[in-house]
């Protein structure tokens, strides 16, 4: 009967307090999200059931918990906490990307840089609310709206606050139709957002896409040598899909590739936010600042080009700002839908994938800036 | 730090996003140069050879001149396909009707000059 008894106290209803049974019912949330309302389900299935799985109590020191050695879970994390995921995904994204449109539209870029200054807004916000500096640039990067981008920065600078820092930006992106729309409405007039752009530019030839991640590769990481393990793989799998001699690669880099690192990563990242790390006043901040980020950043690039058009002929549709963020295809097509309630004839899909496809670049370097600097 | 940062990435989008600009007319600078290389050589695809046979084995033999005093009828053909020169079977069939390739035996063809 001792036994019995003892067995009873080392399972995990009897180790669970409030605590696990709050972050299983986010894990089950997430989870419905995903299956139910369609928000993002690649990113938030594998993490809510890996928040799931990650607030199942268990007897500490048995090798189990994704933050105990030894663990399949802590071997699991390892691609996380070394960055290793991150670089998967981006190369498998770079080799699903057609940047013909941002070929086509070079200007349209500005807007996936100015939407990065919600990053800095939110560096400066962490560090007066008393982060620490490497703490405060792994919050602002969610900023970018790129999970393995803040997952990669936070790795290297504050490991300690991937969790909630990962599941700050995931969410973001998922909740992008609930965010962005009402801050592009507030930012823009009916008549700013009835802007129709012109489907006239030129084809983009071969070449052009082939040189393209050359260059990238060469101005990006030159001016930003931190942003390799990210943007190297990026243009790498972009080049490889625009060369057309490496299909296979290419196919699998953009399938079964990025899927297994996306499985992994979303599962880990999940597991990571056991309870009684997760939920502390630290989350809670880096929440409240994730959505500040979130938000600036869309306004920045709306603002921005509005700005631009002050000085353009051809006037742009403020709204394509909102896709400045790197949440692909997420926002771009946000845009698309917010531009079509108010003009059915107003395809902005293409054009928003442009500034999309800046905003990965743009929120690449703004990574390798932050741990460069944080490095010093 | 966070100014800097911002002024770093909007000058790396803004110059990248300028050489996209002028990538294509690059390419195009390139490629015109090509197109011209390319008139040049392909001169001889103007002559209407069969009535002008005797320009067209000048400029021909020109251009084989590498080939040395006897050759294989085969290498002549790698060469025209290689210029882009239209219609090799029948412009070399033409030359030797018209005795501008004169059979030496064993395979071997030699230019009647012109």
């Amino acid at each position: 009967m001792d036994l019995f008894f003892e067995f009873l106290k080392n399972t995990g209803y009897y180790l669970a307090d409030i605590r696990y049974v709050l972050m299983i019912c986010v894990g089950i949330l997430f989870c419905f999200l995903a299956t139910a309302k369609k928000y993002e389900p690649l990113l938030l299935l594998p993490i809510g059931f890996g928040i799931i799985i990650g607030n199942v109590p268990f007897f500490k020191g048995f090798g189990l918990g994704i933050y105990e050695n030894n663990s399949v879970l802590h071997y699991l994390y390892f691609g996380v906490t070394s960055g290793l995921y991150p670089s998967i995904v981006f190369l498998g994204l770079g080799a699903m990307t057609d940047f013909s449109s941002m070929l086509a539209r070079p200007k349209l870029m500005l807007l996936g840089a100015a939407a990065q200054m919600g990053i800095y807004f939110t560096l400066l916000s962490a560090l007066a609310l008393g982060f620490a500096p490497k703490e405060a640039a792994s919050v602002a990067i969610i900023g970018g709206a790129d999970g393995p981008t803040s997952i990669f920065l936070t790795a290297k600078l504050a490991p300690h606050l991937i969790g909630p820092i990962a599941i700050a930006a995931y969410s973001y992106m998922a909740l992008i139709p609930i965010i962005q729309p009402p801050i592009m409405r507030l930012l823009t007039t009916r008549k700013e957002r009835l802007i129709k752009m012109h489907d006239t530019e030129r084809q983009v030839t071969r070449k052009e896409l082939l040189f393209f991640p050359i260059l990238g590769v060469i101005l990006c990481c030159f001016l930003a040598p931190a942003s390799i393990p990210l943007l190297g793989p990026f243009f790498f799998g972009n080049f490889m899909k625009e060369s057309r001699v490496v299909d296979r690669l290419a196919k699998t880099a953009s399938s079964s590739v990025i899927d297994t690192a996306t499985i992994f990563l979303g599962l880990t990242v999940g597991a990571s936010t056991q309870a009684d790390v997760f939920l502390t006043a630290k989350s809670l901040g880096i929440f409240f600042l994730g959505s500040v980020a979130f938000s600036i950043a869309t306004a920045s690039g709306i603002i921005f080009a509005k700005i631009m058009n002050i000085f353009l002929k051809e006037k742009i549709n403020p709204l394509l700002g909102a896709a400045g963020v790197s949440a692909v295809p997420g926002s771009a097509r946000e845009v698309h839908l917010v531009g079509l309630k108010e003009d059915p004839t107003n395809y902005l899909l293409m054009h928003a994938m442009a500034c999309n496809a800046s905003g990965v670049i743009g929120s690449a370097i703004c990574a390798g800036i932050l741990w460069s600097f944080m490095m010093r | 730090m966070a100014f800097v940062g911002a002024l770093i990435v909007m000058c790396g989008l803004a110059s990248l996003s300028f050489i996209i600009s002028q990538l294509h007319k690059i390419i195009g600078l390139f490629e015109k140069k090509k197109a011209a290389a390319h008139a040049i050589v392909e001169q001889p695809a103007d002559i209407d050879i069969l009535n002008n046979l005797e320009v067209a084995a000048r400029t021909y033999q020109m251009l084989t001149a590498d080939l040395g005093d006897s050759f294989e009828l085969v290498k002549l053909y790698e060469i025209f396909e290689r210029e882009n020169l239209p219609h090799p079977h029948l412009t070399i069939s033409a030359f030797r009707d018209a005795g501008y390739l004169i059979p030496l035996g064993s395979g071997l063809f030699s230019w009647q000059k012109v």
